[in-house]
């Protein structure tokens, strides 16, 4: 307990210095912004800035990222409650109630309500990363390839069995991103395959101009001829002020919602959009007056809100401890510390302290700057949404330009982000999920390289998935998630997840 | 599916989620064909073409179970296309700057693009879209290439 709290001072010391502040309130800031603007979600946001942090300081780098993503989380609130736009999609469930509370003249307690729950939320899960992640980097230091064999598998399957609509969909997805990531030089053998002679394209498909293309761009194509934004509500800071009924029903779906959106965040997936339905459909379920709910109820505000603040601390777990993403949004993240020549893993932690607890410090300190930026300036972040959203996206797809080629300076980029903009326009179209794509292209080569590896270190063996425990439990975790998923395709019964709204 | 309603009631054609499926599966031969010339290895030590070969057999058959479940999906004729064309002509703009881009520059080809969105495909007047095209182009030129260092094409005139 002393070595924690010895390396969170540390941490301070590094989060408090006057530009590292700076970069995580900037980043708030910016996060808030995207998570406001609809077709800017927090990984376009991040996709867009990286190249801006390549000539930063590590720490600073993370700092101003991470500040981006959770700011998001807090901002994507705002116009779900007052105008029924989910900023970014982990918003979707607060549209509900959150509306219909702004319907009823309490548009106030309920941006109050979200915005405390993700307070609270965020710092009961950055304290839950900081004893987790180091017990977790001590555990995987046991871990070699067919541990990584099986981690990647598991992790695959549980999106696949997490994220929302059709499984059968979900897999294909993700098989698909499996085979963008075999594009360029393979590890084992050094042979190039599927590049046709573009040299760009050697080191393989970026996790960049693959986000930004099917996230960023495929929303603007959505998007772009929709009619005019409604106006929106400005509530002045004295009605933000919740009833203390509101704050007695707040307090259970916040514990509760910032406990799953945590589990849940460590897990593969698009956690912090899982995560709010979920939380949503556990309150309502929960709930002596379900019949509330979608008419204003302040717990399908408070559960989800405090949930998706949860899930996106908890998705840093695996990430800081393993090395290993759990969804686009933390593989851009690995990829911004990669830059700078820092190797992602279970020795992260004791090689790069500073790095570690510096960040950990910052979120606790970026909570802060989010709950005192966001309440009191409410009004003046709504302003934004008066732009209209024809002025608006031309110049979004200007920076969608703009940061895919400053990652590496090569046009090939934004051609494979063009193309992966008309993909996932299509993809949409035929109600396919988008995020297993872009997670099965980053975990691709890991996974080919620790299968061959491990076959390698058995003389080819396929018993060495079999004969070690960490392995085996994983598999067979992941041979429990198949046997699920297939109950529902062979006795025409329902799972769970219809009952949470992420069945099809 | 509504058990309310009755068979015949139930239309007819083709379904979304069947030619999805169809389109995966031929991804997957399409992969299959292509990875033809990388060496398989053995079940031992497999060889840089088996991971990929595997990975299209995964997506054949993951494309023919869709095919198969695909009856309850929306019918292909219903899903709406409406801002497809808005969508392709905002493809081709971006095309049409991706080819630019390293040839006049960064900052002559946003304001090309912008000119073109805001006042073509969205009529604005010509004195808003000129100071917006203008506006975002010079400004994200000095935020990004002058202040964070990130290096922007320039066109062989210098701008």
């Amino acid at each position: 307990m002393d070595g924690v709290f010895g390396n969170l001072m540390l941490g301070f010391s590094v989060a408090l210095q006057p530009s590292v502040l700076a970069y995580a309130f900037a980043g708030c800031v910016i996060g808030t912004l995207v998570g406001m603007l609809p077709g800017l979600g927090p990984l376009a946001g991040i996709s867009l800035l990286l190249p801006a942090t390549f000539g930063l300081d590590p720490i600073v780098a993370i700092v101003l990222l991470a500040g981006v993503y959770y700011g998001a989380m807090y901002g994507g609130s705002t116009t779900s409650i007052l105008m029924r736009i989910p900023g970014e999609a982990a918003s979707v469930m607060t549209c509900i109630d959150g509306y219909a509370m702004t319907q009823r003249g309490r548009a106030g307690p309920a941006l109050a309500i979200a915005a405390i729950g993700s307070f609270v939320a965020g710092t009961l899960s950055v304290i839950a990363l900081m004893f987790l992640a180091p017990t977790l980097a001590s555990f995987a230091l046991r871990f070699g390839p067919p541990e990584y064999t099986a981690l990647l598998t598991m992790g695959l399957l549980v999106l696949s069995y997490m994220s929302g609509g059709s499984m059968l969909k979900t897999l294909a997805m993700a098989t698909v991103g499996l085979l963008f990531g075999m594009i360029g030089i393979d590890a084992m053998s050094g042979y190039t395959r599927f590049s046709y002679g573009q040299t760009e394209l050697a080191d393989g498909v970026g996790i960049v101009p693959v986000a930004v293309g099917l996230f960023g761009l495929s929303e603007i194509l959505m998007t772009a001829g929709q009619a005019a934004t409604p106006p929106a509500q400005r509530p002045t800071l004295r009605q933000l002020i919740p009833s203390m009924e509101e704050m007695r029903l707040s307090v259970g779906p916040i514990a509760r919602g910032s406990f799953i959106g945590f589990l849940i965040g460590i897990i593969p997936g698009a956690a912090h959009i899982i995560s709010s339905f979920v939380s949503y459909g556990i309150e309502r379920r929960m709930s002596a007056h379900p019949e509330r709910f979608g008419k204003g109820a302040i717990e399908g505000v408070a559960g989800p809100e405090s949930a998706n603040n949860a899930a996106a601390t908890g998705a840093f777990v695996p990430m800081l401890a393993l090395g290993v993403p759990t969804g686009p949004i933390t593989a851009v993240m690995l990829a911004a510390i990669m830059v700078h020549g820092i190797a992602p893993g279970p020795m992260l932690i004791t090689e790069q302290p500073q790095l570690f607890w510096g960040f950990v410090a910052s979120m606790y300190v970026g909570n802060v700057v989010l709950l005192v930026l966001n309440l009191p300036l409410v009004g003046l972040f709504v302003n934004l949404l008066r732009i209209p959203y024809s002025y608006l996206y031309p110049a979004i797809l200007c920076f969608c330009v703009l940061g895919v080629y400053s990652v590496s300076n090569s046009v090939v980029d934004i051609w494979i982000m063009l193309a992966m903009g008309g993909l996932g326009y299509v993809l949409r179209k035929f109600q396919f999920d988008l995020a297993p794509v872009a997670l099965g292209l980053v975990l691709s080569p890991m996974l080919e390289l620790s299968v061959r590896q491990s076959l390698a270190m058995s003389g080819g063996s396929y018993g060495i998935f079999f004969d070690r425990p960490i392995a085996i439990t994983m598999f067979g975790a992941a041979a429990v998630l198949i046997l699920l998923a297939l109950k529902p395709l062979l006795f025409k019964s329902k799972d769970w997840r219809s009952g949470v709204g992420l069945d099809e | 599916m509504d058990e309310s309603v009755s068979p015949t009631a139930v239309q007819r054609g083709l379904r979304g989620d069947h030619v999805a499926g169809l389109v995966l599966v031929a991804i997957a031969a399409f992969v299959a064909w292509e990875n033809r010339v990388y060496p398989l290895g053995s079940m031992a030590a497999p060889g840089p073409g088996s991971v990929p070969l595997l990975l299209a057999a995964i997506l054949g058959g993951l494309g023919l179970l869709i095919i198969l479940r695909g009856s309850g999906s929306p019918l292909l004729n219903s899903i709406d296309w409406s801002e497809g064309r808005r969508g392709l002509v905002l493809l081709a703009v971006c095309a049409a700057a991706t080819f630019a881009l390293e040839r006049i520059g960064y900052r002559l080809t946003m304001i090309a693009v912008l000119v073109f969105i805001l006042g073509v495909v969205e009529r604005k007047k010509p004195l808003a879209t000129a100071s917006v095209a203008l506006g975002f182009a010079l400004i994200s030129y000095y935020l990004f290439a002058t202040l964070l260092k990130v290096q922007l094409p320039r066109s062989p005139w210098g701008v």
